[in-house]
């Protein structure tokens, strides 16, 4: 059975095909259009996937949309109703923006693919997520907790997965429902903090770390703990529910100060800059603390070991350690792209397992479901601008990239199939020595073009771990898909400095052979040359910019940038002067 | 290259429109927001001439498209830091509301569709727009002479903008000797009709506001008071999810 899954229309829309069971193939629309969080219909995410399994579009048995578009309709135009009348000025354009296309999927996919109307097929928004986050886990009993901002009206659900030979199960018991959302609630804390909303969510988590939660209190007015365990916001705090423009009320800026504007950077030096690195701690800790006490209620109601993790929030680290150290839980599972990029490959399996009742197959634990590079078109490219190409057999070019880290280069990383999801998991990274806090500093001002604030993540391999990070039971499982914030052993925080965040925690990636066996193996030789099997381990792009796809992306972000040495496939390319500091007419 | 280079002769439209531009860059507020709106259209610009140099086969063209396009991501910085500058100058109660404000890097008109140009297109689209935009810049740098910053910023633009204005000449002559005045003119015509068709859509979503605007204020409101009264009822917190909710995937609702 051949089944198309796809994500639109908000944030992050992403195409997947499962075949007879299986992902064969993911793409995140982004990496293909090249525009960061690409959200448009994802004809070239489609396009690709059909390519890359050999499908016709009616070859199909159904393609599965990842939400019910009327019943987000009806939030939409329920809110406005609501809101009446301060959101006479939201309710143009939310109808425009609604009806002009984003009701009409059945029809826009009939169109696109030529299948008809009647392959077409829905599921619920956090029923994707739930999808995503059971079927992709190797568990087959396990209780479920989705949450993000918002889907069609749920925000927060909970429920349980079954896989057994005569069926496969998922039951969501309840959810909480729109406007009370966490991932609204850190939402508006993102916006009030001067960042992009539903991209720079984790630049607050980043924040969090140099900040004293001193203003819990303030935070646990906007929202409120309830006797059944779940929580409310306090709408006269938000403006989110009412207009476009502006998440928080003059209330919110009454209560936590005037906001920070995004085009001033943040200064932790200063006292404004430490109010907002307080601020930051204070929401991260009311999260962690919300999420704990759902999760550990759900342990209890369900008495399973097992929680599988999906939605937009699960992509906060801390959170999720927390979780996996205090609710009960003894695994605690998050797919590689829980936000809505993943509810494509959610939606297919879960049409695949549940509404055709198709047997229950094993997923491949794996990230890596895109796009391949080409080692060959690296060295033609590499070479037409005159650099330096060696194509090497693997052994040599594990050698030599070991050595080239050895002496402080930083090296881009590009091997096999792209990842789906947000995180570089080690075929599209960027590559360093993690000991010296000079390197850290380095790569933000030379590659990354970013905050100061910001840490960079350690890849270690998963039988290490234990010796670098204070990983709990269960934390190298979480840490597979860099999914957890564990604290770094203080004894060896000095020399892991470039990866150590300031509060002395890093977000680990526990590296397993069978998943990425090339950079396990330089691990290795890295560890043999330095003592240390731990490298640096950051996404191959540039500020502003989805992770490279292609070989001829990574080689314009290779020159682009303070990146030494570029290993695609089996070819290295060494920088020999970088284009971008010639004069312009000696280029041309 | 010497400041002397950075001398261009606006289009006679734009000298026309000279009062215009000088009273549009008196206001401060209008200041930041059309040097933010450049920082945000430069940006882009960047990503799509950095997508340009991703797909040509032009090794040449490619490296020179990658100039351009950390040029332009250059002058994007240079556009948000100026006016980031003027806001930090300010009162923090008299800044320009954020929410009004674009995002620090965005996405705005999208006219080009990279994927679809040739390597002559494209460098006639580029040329036509280069030489429009010098245009422009001229103007508006010679409308500041009050603010020397500013004024600043568009003379250091206005340099790099010749330089690109000259390369995608010669390049478009490299590599469509025949028919390099045909692309340019047909460049001229693609930017008219995008402009009208930018203006049409400008014109029928004010139409649209405001028709939906009406119909908000004279067929709602009893559906509003409907929809308040409902929400009171409601309780909020934990909401039981009935089993037979997703019993069908066919429905959208």
């Amino acid at each position: 059975m051949k089944i198309l899954g796809i994500s639109a229309h908000y944030h992050d829309a992403a195409a997947a095909m499962v075949v007879d069971g299986v992902p064969v193939c993911a793409v995140q629309e982004e990496r293909l259009s090249r525009r960061k969080n690409d959200a448009a219909f994802p004809m070239a995410a489609i396009e690709w996937c059909l390519d890359h399994a050999g499908i016709e579009p009616d070859a199909l048995d159904a393609v599965v949309f990842y939400e019910r578009p009327m019943l987000k309709f009806e939030r939409i135009l329920t809110c406005a109703l609501r809101a009446f009348p301060r959101s006479w000025r939201m309710f143009p354009k939310a109808m425009k923006n609604t009806l002009g296309e984003k009701v009409w999927v059945r029809g826009i996919i009939s169109s696109h693919l030529g299948v008809p109307g009647r392959k077409v097929l829905f599921t619920e928004h956090h029923q994707s997520h739930a999808a995503a986050a059971f079927l992709t886990a190797p568990t087959r009993n396990a209780a479920i907790l989705t949450t993000d901002g918002v889907g069609e009206w749920a925000t927060l659900s909970v429920g349980h997965g079954q896989r057994r030979a005569d069926g496969t199960s998922i039951t969501l018991l309840r959810e909480i429902r729109f406007p009370h959302s966490l991932g609204m609630l850190y939402s508006t804390f993102t916006a009030y903090l001067g960042f992009k909303v539903n991209e720079d969510e984790y630049k607050v988590m980043g924040l969090a770390g140099y900040g004293q939660p001193s203003m819990i209190d303030k935070v646990r007015k906007v929202i409120r703990r309830r006797p059944d365990g779940s929580f409310a916001l306090d709408l006269d705090y938000f403006d989110f529910h009412t207009t476009a423009a502006r998440s928080y009320s003059q209330r919110f800026i009454d209560l936590f100060g005037l906001p920070r504007s995004p085009y001033d950077p943040i200064d932790l030096t200063t006292t404004e800059g430490q109010r907002f690195a307080d601020i930051a701690a204070s929401v991260q800790r009311v999260l962690e603390d919300t999420l704990v006490e759902i999760a550990r209620n759900l342990q209890r109601e369900t008495g399973l070991p097992d929680l599988c993790v999906g939605g937009g929030v699960a992509l906060n680290g801390v959170a999720n350690a927390r979780i996996l150290a205090e609710s009960g839980f003894e695994r605690l599972f998050v797919p590689p792209a829980p936000g809505d990029a993943g509810c494509a490959l959610g939606a297919a399996l879960y049409a695949d397992r549940i509404h055709f009742g198709n047997e229950d197959r094993e997923v491949p634990d794996h990230p890596f479901w895109g796009p391949s590079v080409s080692g060959t078109e690296l060295a033609r490219v590499a070479a037409e601008d005159g650099q330096l190409v060696d194509e090497l057999d693997e052994q040599t070019l594990i050698e030599r990239t070991a050595d080239d880290l050895m002496t402080g280069r930083i090296v881009g990383w590009m091997e096999g199939a792209l990842e789906f999801g947000p995180r570089a998991l080690g075929h599209r990274s960027i590559l360093a020595a993690p000991h010296d806090a000079a390197m850290r500093d380095r790569i933000n001002r030379e590659i990354k073009y970013r905050e100061k604030f910001r840490p960079f993540a350690p890849v270690v391999p998963i039988e290490a771990a234990d010796r670098y990070f204070e990983m709990p039971s269960g934390g190298a499982r979480l840490a597979r898909f860099m999914s957890g914030v564990f604290p770094v052993r203080p004894e060896w925080r000095e020399k892991l400095a470039a990866i150590t965040h300031v509060d002395g925690t890093a977000r680990v990636q526990a590296l397993d052979r069978d998943m990425t066996p090339r950079l396990y193996s330089l691990l290795e030789e890295y560890g043999r040359r330095s003592g240390i099997p731990v490298l640096l381990n950051t996404s191959l792009n540039l500020a502003g910019e989805p992770i490279v796809n292609r070989t001829v992306e990574g080689y314009s972000t290779f020159l682009r940038c303070g990146i030494d040495v570029l290993v695609g496939d089996r070819t290295r390319v060494h920088k020999r002067g970088s284009l971008l500091t010639k004069r312009k007419e000696e280029v041309a | 290259m010497s400041p002397a280079s950075s001398r261009h002769s606006p289009a006679r439209l734009d000298r026309i429109l000279t009062p215009v531009h000088r009273w549009i860059w008196r206001d401060p507020d209008r200041r930041v927001q059309k040097l933010l709106r450049f920082s945000e259209t430069e940006t882009d610009g960047g990503r799509d001439l950095l997508r340009a140099a991703e797909l040509t086969s032009d090794p040449l063209l490619r490296r020179l498209y990658l100039v351009h396009a950390t040029d332009e991501q250059r002058h994007g910085m240079l556009f948000r830091r100026r006016a980031a500058a003027m806001l930090s100058a300010r009162p923090p109660r008299e800044t320009v509301p954020l929410a009004e404000l674009p995002p620090p890097s965005g996405h705005g008109l999208d006219d080009l569709e990279v994927d679809q140009e040739t390597d002559s297109t494209m460098l006639a689209f580029l040329h036509v727009a280069e030489k429009s935009a010098a245009s422009r810049f001229t103007v508006y740098r010679d409308v500041l002479r009050s603010d020397p910053a500013t004024q600043g910023v568009f003379d250091d633009i206005l340099r790099d903008e010749m330089f690109h204005m000259n390369y995608t000449l010669t390049q478009l002559v490299r590599v469509s000797p025949e028919r390099h005045r045909r692309r340019l003119w047909k460049a001229r015509l693609t930017r008219l009709w995008k402009t009208y068709l930018r203006l049409a859509s400008a014109l029928a979503g004010a139409i649209g506001a405001v028709l939906l605007t009406i119909y908000y204020f004279v067929v709602l409101p009893p559906f509003a008071w409907l929809a308040k009264r409902a929400s009171t009822r409601e309780d909020g917190g934990w909401t039981p999810v009935s089993p037979d909710r997703n019993n069908s995937l066919r429905r959208q609702y």
